[in-house]
């Protein structure tokens, strides 16, 4: 079997969700079939300038094939279209414009993937809100497994997406919340089913290692990413900040990963930087329990990640997913308010056992649902039903004129309608 | 309270952020939304409670800004439609006042406007009253308003400590709770093996009690001798329980006041009593309550082995009476 994986973004330093999905994909189905990425030649994900070079490499063993991106990212008018998609009325010459806008516009790598198309078995398709996939999806559409990584945003209530979706041979959900967004948003018939990503869980960890190296001395609440208001870190300070005042002895702070956007200078809350995996893993495994805040995820690694490892997770309430796979799992608590987020963090703190029963039920739903044998085979086995079901038809563009008729609703009103709260 | 017991691995999140959710209903008194909350608390801070928004040098902002130069005026007289400072234009004008008056009547005129200007100068006076009058309320306003703030801050200080400190007591009382129960879980996973071991003591000692007196009277009196080379201390011969065992002291004192209580019995009676084999052996010429007194575990629980073999007839003396 000859798979293509393709993504905006790929490398082994490139470290944003989708693409490590992508990469982790890439090579664990690489032992059971012959497997070729690819991408462009982005690194930035915000301006998508071509910084590495086109052409043919190696990475971790698999073939990786880049192709230029036409032109970077005008924000300003990326700006100016995504508010006129989601807020307004529009056409679908419009969306169109904002999908060129949002990029990466990379015409060579879907004109690639139609000049390949008989060559390969499966094209598995990441993030459906970028160029490359809704391009490429249609490009190869008989032969297109999605991976849609989509969060509940306004831009998968945009009406170009829905066409795809549903020609799509095969979509591979992060999670059910998700599964259920797209079925509401699409109607979509096809198969599909609730993969999820794995991840390299070292087998030994040292929490004191991380420890003595870092200085950390009192027990810590963890949070791993890009340190960004829209990953809801604003609202975490604050939180926080509120919460040392309430419990003067409670759990410290300790922030993994760059700041995108300022850390207060607290005494209780310490920011480390960009980590390795190594002091990533020995950080979650000496910590009391991570804190997800992050209002949009289609699926959060760092949270199967403390799963993994045992330790419980405080997540927002306000994302579907997490809060899905916290009652799922019976493995994490979640907050909507500052009372919420501080009963919570000090429930982890002081009932002691309650944190390490929630951890045992996460390391539990990991071994159940993520770890890299069952996302394996679930992969292989769609492969192989999709052999047997048959090919949809990919519905054409609308006309012309038809697709200047600013008749189409915003997308955040789309995204709004449909029916929200954790698949439980 | 809604509190929370982790007793097995079943827990079940939704159930624990239930409970979550009635503590918080309970904390505020109300079920406010959080938008609801976020608005009350932004209007609190926004219009009373931020320092920031009063300036010190309102007051004198609003003189600088209050300070208007007084509107123009003018005198007007009889004569003031004539006057000049020209000599020859001065004698033209009264040489043809006769004319002019002719053909209108002036004085009018000039009665109107010189009430006009009497009411333009009354009118800047009142204005100027009122001005002041204006800027002392407004200092009044201004130093209320600062009082206000001040004291709303402070308010809110003084809830931002009260519920500082109902949540430490909060969280010191869960967290005690928590280990007590952690504890009593501990606890309650050997009770039956401590009663167990608790009542078989007793019985391990008359059995052997049993045995010593159907023993040679030698041996008995070697066996009731044996304790009292040791050191003084009163230590029981039949294998009595240790000295932590408190609550066993506290039923020897219970049972030695029934005894004390029981009709015609004489202390002498109660040291032949205490002396008997396989009873406790107080120091030499002591009371039986020195020893107890000396060693509170040791005394007392010899004491407490023969009262368990002999507290059945006292008590069921004491109970037939």
């Amino acid at each position: 079997m000859k798979l293509a994986v393709v993504v905006q973004r790929y490398g082994a330093d490139i470290s944003g969700g989708a693409e490590l999905h992508a990469r982790y994909i890439a090579e664990r189905l690489a032992r059971h079939a012959d497997v070729e990425v690819v991408t462009t030649c982005a690194r930035d994900y915000i301006t998508w300038k071509n910084e590495l070079p086109a052409g043919e490499e190696k990475i971790n063993g698999v073939t990786v094939r880049r192709f230029p991106v036409a032109h970077p990212r005008n924000t300003a008018e990326f700006g100016k279209l995504s508010h006129l998609v989601f807020e307004q009325p529009h056409s679908l010459n419009d969306e169109l414009k904002w999908l060129e806008a949002e990029g990466p516009a990379s015409p060579a790598l879907t004109r690639h993937l139609q000049s390949v198309a008989s060559a390969f078995d499966y094209f598995v398709f990441f993030s459906l809100r970028y160029y490359h996939a809704w391009h490429g999806a249609r490009a190869v559409a008989s032969k297109a497994v999605l991976v849609p990584t989509a969060e509940r945003d306004p831009a998968m209530g945009l009406a170009i997406f829905a066409p795809v979706m549903r020609g799509a041979r095969a979509l591979m959900y992060n999670s059910f919340e998700e599964r259920a967004m797209i079925d509401a948003l699409s109607h979509r018939k096809g198969p599909g089913v609730v993969v999820g990503v794995g991840s390299a869980i070292p087998d030994r960890t040292q929490p004191w290692r991380f420890k003595k190296k870092f200085n950390v001395r009192r027990p810590f609440a963890l949070y791993v990413g890009r340190i960004d208001e829209n990953k809801g870190c604003a609202e975490l300070f604050s939180h926080f900040e509120r919460y040392s005042v309430m419990y003067p002895h409670g759990l410290d702070l300790v922030l993994i990963g760059s700041s995108v956007i300022p850390v207060p200078k607290h005494p209780r809350i310490r920011h480390l930087g960009f980590l390795s995996d190594e002091d990533k893993f020995d950080a979650l495994t000496a910590s009391d329990l991570l804190i997800m805040p992050s209002r949009y995820e289609s699926l959060s690694m760092v949270a199967l990640e403390a799963w993994a490892l045992g330790k419980p997770v405080l997540a927002n309430g306000f994302c579907d997913v997490l809060r899905g796979q916290c009652v799922r799992s019976n493995a994490g608590l979640y907050y909507e308010s500052f009372e919420e987020f501080a009963e919570g963090l000090f429930l982890l703190d002081s009932t002691g056992p309650l944190g390490e029963v929630l951890g045992r039920n996460g390391r539990d739903f990991f071994r159940r649902h993520y770890s890299w044998t069952v996302i394996e085979r679930k992969y292989l086995e769609m492969f192989d039903r999709l052999k047997r079901e048959p090919v949809p038809e990919l519905e054409p563009l609308p006309g012309f004129f038809a697709r200047r008729t600013r008749n189409l609703p915003p997308g955040a009103k789309v995204i709004a309608a449909v029916p929200s709260g954790p698949a439980v | 309270m809604a509190d929370l017991n982790v007793r097995s691995d079943a827990v079940d999140v939704e159930q624990i952020m239930k409970g979550i959710r009635a503590r918080i209903r309970e904390k505020r008194g109300a079920d406010y939304t959080e938008a609801e909350l976020q608005q009350l608390a932004t209007v609190k801070l926004e219009k009373f409670l931020d320092p920031k928004s009063v300036r010190s040098d309102l007051v004198e902002q609003f003189r600088k800004s209050v300070v208007v130069p007084p509107a123009p005026n003018f005198e007007f007289g009889e004569t003031t439609l004539y006057e000049t400072h020209r000599g020859a234009i001065s004698a033209i004008r009264k040489l043809f006042k006769p004319l002019l008056k002719l053909f209108f009547n002036p004085d009018k005129i000039t009665s109107a406007l010189h009430i006009q200007s009497q009411v333009n100068t009354q009118t800047e006076q009142r204005l100027r009253r009122m001005e002041e009058r204006e800027r002392l309320s407004y200092e009044l306003l201004h130093n209320l308003t600062v009082e206000l703030t001040r004291i709303g801050i402070e308010v809110h200080n003084l809830k931002m400590r009260a519920e500082s400190l109902s949540s430490r007591m909060d969280f010191d009382e869960r967290r005690a709770r928590a280990f007590e129960a952690h504890t009593e879980a501990q606890r309650v996973a050997e009770p039956r093996r401590q009663m167990e071991a608790r009542h078989a003591e007793p019985r391990h000692a008359e059995t052997q009690r049993t045995a010593e007196t159907q023993r040679p009277p030698q041996e008995q009196q070697r066996s009731a001798e044996a304790p009292r080379t040791d050191g003084g201390v009163s230590v029981a011969s039949g294998g009595g329980p240790q000295p932590s065992q408190g609550p066993r002291g506290d039923g020897g004192r219970r049972r030695r006041r029934r005894r004390r209580r029981r009709p015609g019995q004489t202390f002498g009676d109660q040291q032949n009593q205490a002396n008997a084999p396989g009873g406790p052996v107080g120091m030499a010429g002591a009371p039986a309550d020195a020893g107890g007194a000396a060693d509170d575990g040791g005394g007392d629980d010899g004491f407490d082995d023969d009262g368990g073999g002999n507290d059945g007839g006292a008590d069921g003396g004491a109970e037939s009476q």
